[in-house]
């Protein structure tokens, strides 16, 4: 019974079902979008760094596991002692500078034989390889997004590059550079931001690993792998914040929403609620009537804001394709109970008011 | 025979601000089982304050009222609100039915709040005596006044109550439409024995009672009993 009266009450006002539901859509796909875009950024880039094909990284003392913020401090005579050790394979000097002119992008300078001999080489989807500090490489998914060609001129760090291929995204940056010409144009002569190192064998990490902290003591040195499991939103200073910040608001959205749609209700409905406690319906009872309607309002505006934010995706991910948003099952959940419990929230007081109303009072009311 | 209602020196007075009205001073009246009682009265007698009172859904100011042995004075909004539901069916002038149910709907409503769930066999027979069977699956805003009547008399009565309080049932309806809800109520009290109390300011109305009481500025004046 409380179902079919909920579900006239929703059909009966089409509008203000309309814009309730929207504004519990919005509220969920502010959520999943957010989460999704960070968590994306996070995943590909960590899935990125893993493309580079090396089993451990080293970083200067104290770094932060966001290379482009960690400055180039290294001197570059450290890849000559790592080549020197037992299950070294090969090490590969990189140099992070971070462009944010025309975007914001991350650039590696390489020394391309090196950087070949950890990652196993580019697959070129046009042009060549480095061949002077005016050429760069760029990565397909950059190329796609900015409509860059082979033979284009790109402004990047300052300075005016031509374009000398494209390649297979997937490992590390999308931007490479000769890292002699980066080294001299940010006035880090001789210095690396990160080696990359590849093993001999995958099972001689561990190995690597202790024999590289013999080496150089206090320095960041982490398995791939670890580093990969690092990447989370917790580790980037303020990306928590941000999260819980946009939560925030998106259950600020869906609870005043709610809490105006649900206090018009009850004001509109003011001699209904009189005629239900004529019938000697209980407090109880009338709040259980408006919550449920929230219930249903909520659920109706969660299933829409997942399908806008897949649609969002879509758009998003169309127009910006080095876009990576992931929409994770959990996140889905979550923003669902976000949107509910916001919800019930929001309709808590109008149901409250609702319950109180002196029937009498109520009955008269026009 | 113990009366299923019966007030003592009942008083409702509204206050607002320092300004006291009341809107009833020193009511004393008796209902019998079975019996059909009218009160009638001018504009602001006092009529529909007591059938508010003794329907339970406003507080008495002072004196007593005892519904079926239940003292409605001592109880509070909850275990009145309990009574209501259980002994009392109310009929309203603007028969304030739910808009958004159809008459299906709006009369099981009242069973839903009862709590003894759907009884399918009770709501044919209420059914079938307010002529509503073809009825039931239209909304208020396709129905005459004098189903929608109907269909809240049907409300009234569908959980058994004690008795059912009518606040002027035929004051928005036609002539034919009310003579038409009039019999009905006159039928449900001489067939099923239901205990009726209207208020009405129609005279004629009046006569489908077995009794009449008259109010004046919030007192009973005189009752008679119609023949």
């Amino acid at each position: 019974m409380i179902g079919h009266m909920i579900t006239q009450n929703v059909l009966h006002r089409p509008v203000r079902t309309l814009i309730t539901v929207i504004g519990v859509a919005v509220e969920v796909t502010l959520v999943i979008l957010v989460v999704g875009l960070t968590t994306g950024l996070l995943t590909e880039s960590a899935k990125r760094t893993e493309g580079v094909g090396a089993d451990i990284m080293i970083q200067p003392p104290s770094a932060s596991i966001w290379a482009a913020f960690s400055g180039a401090p290294m001197p570059i005579s450290i890849a000559g002692r790592l080549r020197g050790l037992d299950y070294v394979q090969a090490v590969a000097p990189v140099l992070v500078q971070f462009n944010s002119v025309n975007g914001l992008d991350v650039v590696y300078g390489i020394e391309p034989s090196s950087f070949r001999a950890v990652s196993g080489g580019f697959v070129f989807h046009s042009g060549h390889d480095l061949e002077n500090t005016d050429d760069i490489l760029v990565d397909d998914v950059y190329a796609k997004g900015k409509r860059v060609k082979t033979g284009q001129t790109l402004h990047i760090l300052g300075h005016d590059y031509k374009v000398a291929g494209i390649v297979e995204h997937g490992k590390g940056a999308r931007l490479f550079v000769l890292m002699s010409g980066l080294q001299e144009m940010s006035g880090a002569i001789d210095k690396a931001s990160i080696f990359f190192v590849k093993c001999d064998r995958s099972d001689h990490t561990p190995a690597a690993t202790d024999e590289i902290r013999g080496l150089l003591p206090g320095y960041e040195i982490r398995p791939l792998k670890d580093f990969i499991s690092l990447m989370t939103s917790s580790n980037l200073p303020g990306l928590s914040a941000f999260i819980n910040v946009m939560i925030s608001i998106a259950v600020a959205i869906g609870f005043l929403v709610i809490f105006l749609s649900m206090y018009t209700t009850i004001i509109e409905r003011t001699r209904e609620i009189g005629v239900l406690k004529s019938l000697g319906a209980s407090k109880g009872y009338i709040v259980d009537i408006i919550l449920s309607e929230t219930a249903l309002l909520c659920g109706f505006g969660t299933v829409f804001g997942v399908g806008l934010s897949f649609l969002m995706r879509w758009v998003f991910t169309s127009i910006f394709p080095s876009m990576t948003i992931l929409i994770l099952p959990k996140w889905i959940v979550f923003s669902a109970l976000i949107a509910i419990c916001g919800g019930l929230l929001g309709a808590a007081y109008p149901a409250w008011v609702a319950s109180r109303k002196d029937p009498v009072e109520a009955l008269a009311y026009e | 025979m113990e009366p299923i209602l019966k007030t003592e020196n009942l008083w409702k007075v509204y206050r607002t601000g320092k300004v006291e009205v009341p809107a009833l001073r020193g009511v004393d009246v008796e209902v019998l089982p079975g019996e059909f009682v009218s009160i009638m009265g001018p504009s602001g007698c006092g009529k529909s304050t007591l059938l508010h009172v003794i329907g339970g859904l406003a507080q008495a100011t002072r004196g007593r009222v005892l519904l079926d042995g239940n003292d409605l004075t001592t109880m509070s909004d909850s275990a009145r609100t309990l009574l209501r539901r259980h002994k009392v069916g109310f009929v309203f002038q603007r028969f304030n039915l739910l808009p958004t149910l159809d008459a299906y709907h709006n009369i099981a409503l009242a069973q839903h709040i009862h709590g003894n769930g759907f009884d399918p066999h009770r709501f044919e027979v209420v059914a079938n005596l307010l002529g509503l069977s073809q009825r039931l699956h239209h909304k208020p805003s396709e129905l005459s006044g004098g189903e929608q009547q109907r269909v809240a008399i049907a409300r009234a009565i569908i959980s058994e109550p004690k008795i059912v309080l009518a606040d002027e049932p035929t004051g928005n309806l036609d002539t034919k439409s009310s003579e038409a809800v009039l019999s009905l109520l006159r039928q449900l009290n001489k067939e099923l024995g239901q205990t009726i109390v209207m208020i009405t300011h129609n005279p004629d109305a009046a006569t489908y009672g077995n009794r009449v009481l008259h109010m004046r500025d919030g007192m009973v004046v005189n009752g008679s009993t119609v023949h």
